[in-house]
């Protein structure tokens, strides 16, 4: 699909393609950056996925990542006295925690009261990623500094770097073993049927006396869990601080992604470092040929579209035989 | 209708039928589900185009391509599924299509008078100005033949019509075909209730997996007869003697009030008790508050009054705390409310138990290995044909599906087991595994509630049978001495005539 646009567009889609493969996977740096690339993603299609999974479309993963970012960010520059090995824990933990209860609220609304999920959670999108930029401007203002972000913190609440120069760290290890993790709950603990149930068929989940609130309320609180430590793993590994607007909308791509894996924890796993491939070869590719790096992301899009279609097409099979009913 | 086949993928619906009617007679086309009624007739309406065989009207061969090639040949079919616009009145949907026209504009006279002339003649008396969707089930159906007379059908196909309807509204009807072959009319009747065709019709058709199986005159034969033919063994009627129910109430229901999903009172001021040990039918024509019914005492619907089961109320008790203090259940809707289709049989299986010992630890790890064992253990015990434990429910017939949901129900050692319409759209065989079960849960001492539609199957199984209508229990009578015109009359609402 890619190739055929960029031949249309007169370019040589095969030189393209081995730049853009070479730059993501051509060196140990490379690699590096392009496992740096994916992390955001993994966390952020995971989120996307177990909510999915649940039959619960939640988009407000992308409030998370910004109110674990800060969070992280604000515990890491105030306990500037606590050793690195206790300090980066209660970071990412704080990020896991308030990440998480910005999804719960929404999950509770929706299952006590049926409030429409995507609508509170779209909303609650502009209410984190604006509340933490007022944050920053104000209580938190650096003096002397034009940029919207918050002080840095504290050299022992940095995340580790793996392989340096590149700026990737232990957040992505975080991520392949929450992706671990996920697909082990999903698969063999009472949380995982309970969710599989609720999202193949609410009704029989509640004619068989399921906990059907708990249950999306705890799949809710999970999916911005992920959200958040997307945030932290961003604020602690890369930019050492909060800094308003960093997200170039991180959630959304792994939405794309989580409908690739067909809410798989490991398939978004591989299809998130397949996103990151593309991310960090498409500068380059830019530079070396004349393909601009906008083709790549006509090339996410495509792949996003026929995802998308796809489900789209299962959710309706499954919604006519519903009210079939 | 000529050495008939026809292919879907995997199955031979039809398999080389040979399949007359005489002219002016009633004839029956009886067979289990799936034995290819409904693919006969469907060839001869021109909605499938047969893989094998001919067809041929008054000795001439035909050609009948679509539904429009069947009504010029004079052949016309009543669905099951009415197929009526229901914001059209009665008049506009019997000639929809056909409109009599006076230059361009309809002419509503012309179509008025048609119409008087055609009910007049059949005696199928219809309101023609209300709509359609305000008139109850039994007219609309008379409309759908009204609609075909209109067409100048000679040749009426009706798919199971009295599936839908009360036994009033099923005298009606019957009274209507008699005078449709009188007057020169010739009628084929899908059915696969044996009663039906030993009242009305000339002869019957036996079909079973796709194949002939023969054709009787109905005056020379008998319903054991036609039984057999269907199911080709002998039927088995549940005949084992019965010890009395104990008097031990363990469902209570009193003065229960709930409103339905539109907000008005589905259920009114309704008491009774089921003992240990009892069967108590409920009974009703479809719409007159059995769902809600169920869903009040399975917990999902809220409801005014008291309901107590072994003695503990169930008022603010979650549908889980039913299910552990021993209901079963066997919801109206196999796909939708009893089985997660998507799901593994033994998913399926262990959706009441999952999270209790030996099945799930106390970290929340599930032991799949405890699942399956307990899975593969109720699919020997219930007979279920699947794949194994790992098969998707979805792909399993109508009988092996409701076998998981009896597998899962019965096996909890319920106390009070509720069952609606429990063998619905089954076959015969599972039919008969479906009631010798419930009658085995009665001799356990259990307290069942068995809603139907299906008088024949409430006779069969209850002690009691209690007859719902608008709302409330209009009567109650006993299932020995019952006949099916007192239930009917009670299902009418028509309390005074029995007494």
């Amino acid at each position: 699909m890619g190739a055929i646009m960029m031949t249309l567009s007169g370019k040589n889609a095969m030189e393209a393609y081995r730049v853009l493969f070479g730059s993501a996977l051509g060196s140990k740096t490379a690699i590096a950056n392009t496992l740096l690339a994916s992390t955001p993603l993994i966390f952020a299609g995971l989120g996307a996925a177990i909510a999915f999974r649940a039959g619960v479309f939640n988009v407000g993963v992308e409030g998370s990542i910004y109110i674990g970012a800060f969070t992280s960010a604000w515990v890491g520059f105030t306990f500037v006295n606590l050793p690195g090995y206790f300090l980066v824990p209660l970071a990412l933990l704080a990020a896991a925690i308030t990440g998480g209860l910005w999804c719960y609220f929404p999950g509770v609304l929706k299952a006590r009261l049926d409030v429409d999920e995507i609508v509170s959670t779209i909303m609650l999108n502009y209410v984190a990623v604006l509340f933490t930029s007022y944050l920053v401007n104000y209580p938190f203002r650096l003096p002397g500094l034009a940029n919207a972000m918050s002080a840095e913190v504290a050299p022992q609440a940095r995340l580790a770097r793996l392989s340096p120069p590149s700026q990737m760290n232990i957040s992505f290890l975080i991520a392949v073993a929450a992706a671990i993790i996920l697909a082990f709950v999903v698969k063999h603990m009472r949380l995982g049927f309970e969710l599989r149930t609720v999202g193949d068929n609410p009704l029989f989940a509640r004619w068989s006396g399921m906990p059907v609130p708990k249950v999306i309320e705890s799949v809710m609180f999970i999916s911005g869990l992920f959200g958040g430590l997307a945030g932290a793993g961003q604020a602690l590994g890369v930019n050492y601080r909060f800094i308003a607007g960093f997200s170039p909308g991180y959630a959304f791509t792994g939405i794309a992604i989580a409908l690739l894996a067909r809410n798989s924890p490991i398939g978004t796993l591989i299809a998130a470092l397949l996103f990151g491939i593309l991310r960090s070869g498409s500068s380059t590719m830019e530079i070396f040929t004349d393909v601009p790096r906008d083709l790549i992301t006509v090339l996410e899009a495509t792949v996003i579209f026929f995802a998308a279609l796809e489900f789209s097409f299962g959710w309706l099979k499954r919604r006519r035989r519903g009210s079939a009913h | 209708m000529r050495g008939i086949s026809k292919m879907f993928p995997g199955v031979i619906a039809n398999d080389r039928i040979d399949f007359s009617v005489e002219r002016g007679t009633i004839h029956a086309l009886v067979g289990e589900n799936g034995a290819g009624k409904s693919t006969l007739m469907r060839i001869l309406y021109g909605l499938y185009r047969p893989d094998e065989g001919e067809i041929f009207i008054e000795g001439k061969k035909a050609a009948i391509r679509n539904p429009q090639d069947a009504i010029r040949l004079g052949i016309g079919m009543v669905h099951q599924e009415f197929q009526l616009v229901p914001s059209l009145t009665v008049a506009e949907n019997i000639v929809l299509g056909n409109e009599p026209l006076k230059s361009i504009w309809v002419d509503r006279k012309a179509e008025k008078e048609s119409i008087i002339k055609l009910s007049k003649r059949f005696g199928l008396h219809v309101e023609q100005d209300l709509p359609i969707r305000e008139v109850p089930v039994g007219v609309q159906q008379r409309v759908e033949i009204l609609k075909l007379l209109y067409r100048k059908a000679q040749l009426l196909i009706l798919d199971e019509p009295t599936a839908v309807l009360t036994p009033q509204e099923v005298d009606g009807l019957f009274d209507v075909l008699k005078r449709l072959v009188t007057e020169g009319h010739t009628i084929i009747f899908i059915t696969h209730k044996l009663g039906e065709v030993m009242d009305i019709c000339d002869k019957a058709t036996v079909l079973r997996h796709g194949k002939l199986i023969g054709t009787v005159n109905v005056a020379d034969s008998s319903s054991t007869e036609l039984a057999r033919m269907m199911v080709g063994e002998e039927v088995l009627r549940p005949s084992e003697e019965r010890h009395p129910a104990s008097k031990e109430a363990k469902l209570i229901l009193d003065d229960i009030s709930a409103r339905g999903d539109r907000g008005l009172f589905a259920l009114k001021h309704i008491s009774f008790k089921v003992n240990a040990g009892e069967v108590v039918g409920i009974a009703g024509v479809e719409g007159n508050g059995q769902s809600e019914l169920v869903e009040v005492l399975s917990g999902l619907r809220e409801y005014e009054g008291m309901i107590t089961l072994a003695s503990v109320d169930l008022k603010t008790e979650s549908i889980r705390f039913r299910r552990e203090n021993g209901m079963a259940i066997i919801p109206e809707s196999r796909k939708t409310q009893g089985l997660n289709l998507l799901g593994k049989v033994s998913e399926n299986l262990i959706v009441n138990k999952y999270y209790q010992k030996p099945y799930s630890a106390k970290t929340g790890v599930l032991s799949w290995k405890r699942i399956t064992e307990f899975a593969k253990e109720l699919i020997v015990k219930y007979d279920i044909r699947a794949d194994g434990p790992d098969a998707v429910a979805g792909t399993l017939s109508g009988g092996n599906a409701q076998k998981i949901i009896l597998a899962r129900e019965l096996s909890s050692k319920p106390v009070a087991l509720i069952a609606a319409h429990p063998t619905r759209g089954l076959d015969i065989a599972a039919t008969q595994f479906v009631h010798h079960e419930i009658l085995h849960m009665r001799a356990e001492n259990v307290a069942v509630l068995i809603i139907s539609a299906d008088l024949d199957e409430l006779i069969t199984l209850s002690d009691r049978i209690l007859v719902l209508f608008e709302g409330r229990i209009v009567g109650e009578v006993d299932a020995r001495t019952v006949t099916h015109a007192q239930l009917g009359l009670l299902m009418a609402g028509l309390t005074d005539a029995v007494s």
